[in-house]
């Protein structure tokens, strides 16, 4: 049974895995003119669109390594029950696949790194790990995420729910660092998303496969972060 | 005696050497490292990863200075959190070291440049297999008497600048001896760009390290935040790596 510790330390920004580095895009966008008072309905629009792909990207990569299976089964037997390599490879593809811009897929691959460092030192001998590491060195972070989260044993509706929510967080932490905001009222944008999370988390578990993964992106979201990339101002990677 | 840990005796002589350079903003840490590189690059084969806080200045400036091929010096960006890069969180920093090293291979020092931070802020031995804290004369002469995990614990302690010490009405010298005072022991070195002797002792210390390293004998020490305790038997010493075993007679 699980504790569910391991869902709160995933969603637990003291967690090492390189999550300060990273303003979920708020920086660009503040530059490019973003009102602060507009953050919460920034937050909504990545709830729906990329926080909705990687969700259900993040509940699919949990069920190919046997997550949905073995709830809490740190010691998932040496044939790594449940764990098919094959079909995570083919969501890592398909999340490639719905991830335009190319420094938000490389951005996704450092925090992926993070995750799979720390995959590799806590359980370098669980089938799913290895599974994760087939996909090379820097798998997107929701595919890290997703296998981290079944070894872990979080349940499946908490592997969406922890990734819009550390995706709603990145944005109301960055968003003190880069604006005169009040940390209570960042603290209040988290919890006012919650209506929209919970509904996404919905939807993303409704996904059954690859095939009806969503393809949901943000346009300017995609356009502020190959801006950013190129700027030698700045204070998170993206 | 140093408590002997198992460090390096595991981890091999295989790996470069990761060498941390800490200290407040401006205190030339930069340039430093740009020193280094024009120092030993020759002989060793080396990396660099800078830790800007808002531009990449620190990256640019090493890359002009001609010392190294660009693409032997990697920026990691801190999320304006230095201090967190460097000790709570150094997953951003070793994916940069472990990519110079995949690239470069094989290396044999690759220095870390922190984002200019506070006193306190120090590399964790997770990050930094030794490590460097610069201070400047220009900083006042008082700052190396009040002390700091850096200033107190780290392997070398640089005071540097020491041209402009007259012009700044600060004495070298007495900061220097103040420096070694809460040292305990360890290293302090005057530098300054304008003195070849000084240039010449940071690298040869250096090369010291990087010796100790390969042949086991360093253990990375953690200037952290412990103080520096007294025993019963009239010893000071720090605890190396963080957990207070108490297992030293
Ligand atoms: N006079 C004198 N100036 C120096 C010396 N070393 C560095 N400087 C100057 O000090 C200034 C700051 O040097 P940097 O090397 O950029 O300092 P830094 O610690 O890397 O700075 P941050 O990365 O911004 O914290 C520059 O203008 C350097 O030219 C020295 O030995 N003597
Ligand atoms: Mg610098
Ligand atoms: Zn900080
Ligand atoms: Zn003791």
């Amino acid at each position: 049974m699980s504790t569910g510790l391991g869902t709160l330390l995933l969603a637990d920004a003291r967690l090492p895995v390189g999550g300060h580095t990273y303003s979920a895009g708020l920086e660009p966008a503040l530059l490019d003119g973003l009102p602060v008072e507009r953050i919460p309905a920034y937050i909504e629009a990545r709830m729906r669109t990329v926080g909705l792909a990687e969700a259900a990207a993040s509940v699919l990569a949990y069920r190919a390594v046997g997550g949905a299976f073995v709830p809490g089964r740190i010691e998932a037997g040496p044939e790594g029950l449940g764990v098919d390599a094959d079909a995570l490879a083919d969501v890592h593809e398909a999340l490639l696949a719905r991830s335009p811009s190319a420094p938000l897929r490389e951005i996704s691959g450092l925090l992926g790194r993070g995750l799979v460092r720390l995959a590799d030192r806590l359980w370098p001998e669980h089938p799913a790990v290895k599974a994760l590491r087939t996909l090379g060195r820097a798998p997107q972070r929701p595919i890290a995420l997703g296998v981290v989260a079944a070894v872990m044993g979080s349940e499946e509706a908490e592997v969406a729910r922890v990734s819009l929510y550390d995706d709603a967080q990145t944005v109301a932490s960055a968003a003190l660092k880069l604006a005169p905001v009040d940390p209570v009222d960042a603290a209040g944008w988290v919890l006012g998303a919650e209506g929209v999370i919970s509904s996404v988390v919905a939807e993303a578990l409704a996904v059954e496969g690859i095939d009806d993964l969503p393809a949901r992106t943000a346009p300017q979201i995609e356009g502020w972060s190959l801006e950013h990339q190129v700027k030698t101002r700045r204070i998170f990677v993206a | 005696m140093p408590e002997q840990t198992e460090g390096n005796a595991t981890t091999g002589t295989r790996r470069a050497m990761r060498l941390g350079v800490a200290g407040p903003v401006g205190t030339g840490k930069s340039t430093l490292i740009a020193t280094l590189c024009r120092e030993l690059a020759d002989e060793l084969s080396m990396a660099v990863v800078t830790n800007d806080i808002y531009t990449d200045e620190d990256a640019r400036l090493l890359r002009a200075a001609g010392v190294l091929p660009i693409e032997r010096i990697h920026a990691v960006e801190t999320g304006a959190c230095p201090h967190t890069a460097i000790r709570d969180d150094v997953t951003p920093n070793l994916l940069a070291v472990e990519d110079l090293e995949a690239e470069f291979a094989p290396l044999d020092l690759v220095v870390v440049e922190s984002g200019g931070d506070n006193l306190t802020a120090t590399f964790s031995p997770a990050l930094a297999d030794a490590q460097i804290f610069c201070l400047d004369v220009a900083g006042g002469g008082d700052v190396a008497r009040k002390g700091g995990p850096g200033i107190e614990r780290a392997d070398l302690l640089v005071v540097n600048k020491t041209d402009l010490a007259p012009h700044v009405g600060v004495d070298a010298e007495q900061m220097v001896t103040d420096a070694k005072a809460s040292r305990g022991g360890l290293p302090v070195l005057a530098l300054s760009q304008h003195d070849e002797v000084s240039i010449k002792a940071l690298a040869g210390w250096v090369h010291q390290v990087l010796a100790d390293y390969r042949s086991g004998t360093h253990v990375p020490r953690d200037p952290g935040p412990m103080a520096p305790h007294s025993h019963a038997d009239g010893t000071t010493h720090t605890h190396e790596g963080g957990e207070d075993g108490h297992e030293h007679a």
